[in-house]
């Protein structure tokens, strides 16, 4: 066999492989929003609570030099986060999408200045990370071994998550008043709960998985490293596959799959020099405007 | 003279303004806070911050052209929500207008500047206000949530900006990553300090915000615009247009920022290069976002943060504090005037609680006396 051949059997593993890597970060972070969607706060801010996430994890990992302890770390500030952003949201009742877009700000200005006072330098590198899973039996299996095994801790995390947070949402008590807290708070309040408890709840809720997306782009993805534009308006991607996915996990999770999905056709095309780099970036983004029409179109 | 104090309590906010005062210190001891736990020279950081502005010639104009630019991007977010769309898209119609508007003057580099410098201005616009036609038309026609359309086409715009200004349009030169060729010098503004950024393009910026301020206060039009942004269903039933105001008014915004991306080249730069803007247009936004989107505010908070920018700049400079203390400090007012209508209410609401229970108590041992 031609070594230079096209081999469509690799080519589609890698993809698929590169898919549920890229999907992760905007599925965990989705998984959050769809709680504060839930509980009626729309919360645009997710892109900068992501970025402290990673900033944390990266910095807690290299100080520590722990990974775990670098995620750990990312779970407690994403609480903090998703505290204060329930502060000004639910007790103060400031408008939404200044709180986001000011918190999105916030979160570069004090992750950069933090990270130049501290390591002297606006990213972090080689800080801990987590390596990659090679699951036994599965990583065997020709095909699907190379998409489905050697993936971080995370990618295996959210599948947990997705299956737990709809269990949440749709068969506990607590996703329960979550969702009326959103839908219908005076009814909630009749039953004699509070729906701006609930509404603290999924803010919390929301800050600890945009803290795990942020610990899973600076120590699962990448080796360790943490940059300014890591995000990449991920935050955003995460809240129109809510949006796509009307705030059930399963869908949700769907919906970062396909964006995962056209991120790894770009990176594809990318490294096979057809297309220019800067043409390819551009189409998870242009995904997800026709991602956020096709689901006013569709209904 | 207490009529005329009258009148200027009528014009004149002072709730906001005892707020705006509040917050910026509130904002100011956070960074100093910030500023002495990780160990800097407080008082000589704070000076710089504060000073840095007007320590020489250079820095004054680069404030001034600085607080332009805020204006410019703070008054197009103004005239966008104004007609209730906000438009976060602003910098990519900045970038795009300010790509277009270098290659319209690299292509015109033979003509008259009279002729390219309006061609530029115009392809900049045009640009710009297509830009934010897209995303108008999908809130309008289907109701697509236009922060998110709006901040994946920033994105998207990143990216053509990139694309062209490496490839086709890249300045030939080998030594050139990734910008466009120098305009021809007699294209550019004539700079009022020279060496530094202010340009006359500050004069046609002036004219042009006290235009926005004239439209949005003191015309129909302006009135109309803010029945469509504050109820959109009676200006229906107003028989106003409302689809088209607010796909009026997101062009507009999209043509003000594109023109503004024009002046960055024209006036400073003098040809597209990738920090032509550096998420400039978030910072008028945050600045809009703080004048509560109204002209007369952002033109004034503006300036602040122009000259705080600056001073920024300065301090690092000087000091080797981090600049990003800047969007510390501008995240924090907006934090503290958002939060400032909150805790307004709670304690409105603990006080009528209050003297609601007061009432409840005073009734009951009336009612006892009367039995």
């Amino acid at each position: 066999m031609n070594e230079n051949s096209w081999n469509f059997w690799t080519v589609a593993s890698s993809t698929l492989n590169q898919m549920l890597r890229s999907a992760t970060p905007v599925a965990l972070a989705a998984l959050g929003g769809l709680m504060t969607e839930h509980a009626g706060i729309m919360n645009i801010g997710m892109d900068g609570m992501i970025l402290m996430g990673a900033f944390t994890a990266a910095a807690v990992s290299t100080a520590l030099t722990s990974a775990a302890l670098g995620i750990v770390a990312s779970i407690v500030f994403g609480i903090l986060v998703g505290l204060f952003f329930a502060l000004f949201t639910v007790k103060l009742r400031s408008d939404e999408f200044i709180i986001g877009c000011a918190l999105n700000t916030f979160a570069l200005g004090i992750t950069v200045y933090l990270s130049r006072t501290l390591f002297d330098s606006a990213g972090i590198s080689n800080a801990p990370h987590l390596g990659d899973i090679a699951i036994p039996l599965i990583k065997d299996i020709p095909f699907l071994g190379s998409v489905i095994s050697g993936h971080s801790l995370f990618v295996y995390l959210t599948w947990v998550l997705v299956a737990a947070m709809w269990l949440f949402v749709y068969r506990t008590p607590m996703g329960f008043w979550i969702r009326a807290s959103g839908e219908s708070p005076e009814t909630l309040r009749t039953a004699g709960k509070d729906p701006e408890k609930m509404k603290w709840i999924a803010s919390i809720l929301c800050g600890v998985m945009c803290g795990l997306a942020g610990a899973h782009l600076s120590l699962g993805n990448l080796n360790g490293q943490f940059g300014q534009r890591m995000v990449a308006g991920r935050g955003f991607i995460a809240f129109a596959c809510v949006i796509f996915g009307g705030a059930n996990p399963v869908k949700v999770f769907l919906a970062a799959l396909m964006f995962g999905f056209f991120d790894a056709i770009g990176l594809q095309l990318q490294s096979s020099k057809l297309v220019d780099a800067d043409l390819t970036s551009a189409i998870p983004y242009v995904i997800t405007i026709i991602m956020m029409v096709y689901v006013v179109v569709s209904g | 003279m207490n009529a005329f104090w009258q009148r200027i309590r009528q014009r004149f906010d002072f709730g906001y303004l005892v707020a705006l005062v509040i917050s910026l210190f509130v904002a100011l001891l956070i960074g100093t806070v910030i500023l002495t736990v990780t160990g800097y020279d407080t008082g000589k950081a704070l000076g710089a911050l504060v000073g840095g502005s007007f320590s020489s010639k250079l820095y004054f104009g680069n404030m001034l052209e600085y607080a332009m630019v805020l204006c410019l991007c703070g008054l197009a977010c103004d005239v966008g929500s104004r007609a209730g769309i906000f438009n976060v898209g602003g910098e990519g119609q900045l970038i795009l207008g300010a790509l277009f508007a270098a290659q319209i003057g690299v292509w015109l580099k033979d003509v008259s500047p009279w002729i390219a410098i309006p061609c530029a201005a115009l392809g900049a616009i045009a640009v710009g206000g297509f830009y934010a036609f897209i995303p108008g038309i999908l809130k309008v026609k289907l109701k697509v949530n236009e922060v998110i359309t709006t901040i994946m086409l920033n994105s998207v715009a990143v990216f053509i900006c990139g694309y062209f200004s490496k490839g086709p349009w890249k300045n030939p030169s080998p030594r050139v990553v990734s910008d466009t060729s120098p305009l021809n010098r007699s294209f550019m503004f004539t700079k009022l300090i020279p060496a530094s950024n202010l340009s006359t393009a500050i004069i046609v910026s002036a004219v042009l915000t006290f235009l926005v301020w004239y439209i949005l206060q003191k015309t129909t039009k302006g009135y109309e615009m803010r029945l469509v942004g504050d109820n959109p269903r009676f200006a229906r039933f107003a028989g106003l247009k409302a689809d088209r105001i607010v796909i009026i008014a997101m062009v507009v915004s999209g043509m003000m920022c594109g023109l503004c991306g024009m002046f960055r080249v024209y006036g400073a730069a003098g040809k597209y290069q990738s920090s032509i803007s550096n998420d400039y247009y978030f910072e008028g936004l945050m600045v809009a976002m703080i004048a509560q989107y109204q002209p007369i505010p952002t033109i004034i908070i503006s300036l602040i943060f122009a000259v705080l920018k600056w001073g920024a700049i300065y301090m690092e400079d000087t000091v080797g504090v981090p600049i990003q203390i800047y969007w510390i400090i501008q995240t924090a007012v907006i934090f503290c005037m958002a939060g400032e209508k909150g805790v307004r209410a709670a304690i409105h609401n603990a006080r009528e609680k209050r003297a609601a229970q007061r009432e409840i108590l005073a009734r009951r041992e009336g009612g006892e006396a009367h039995e």
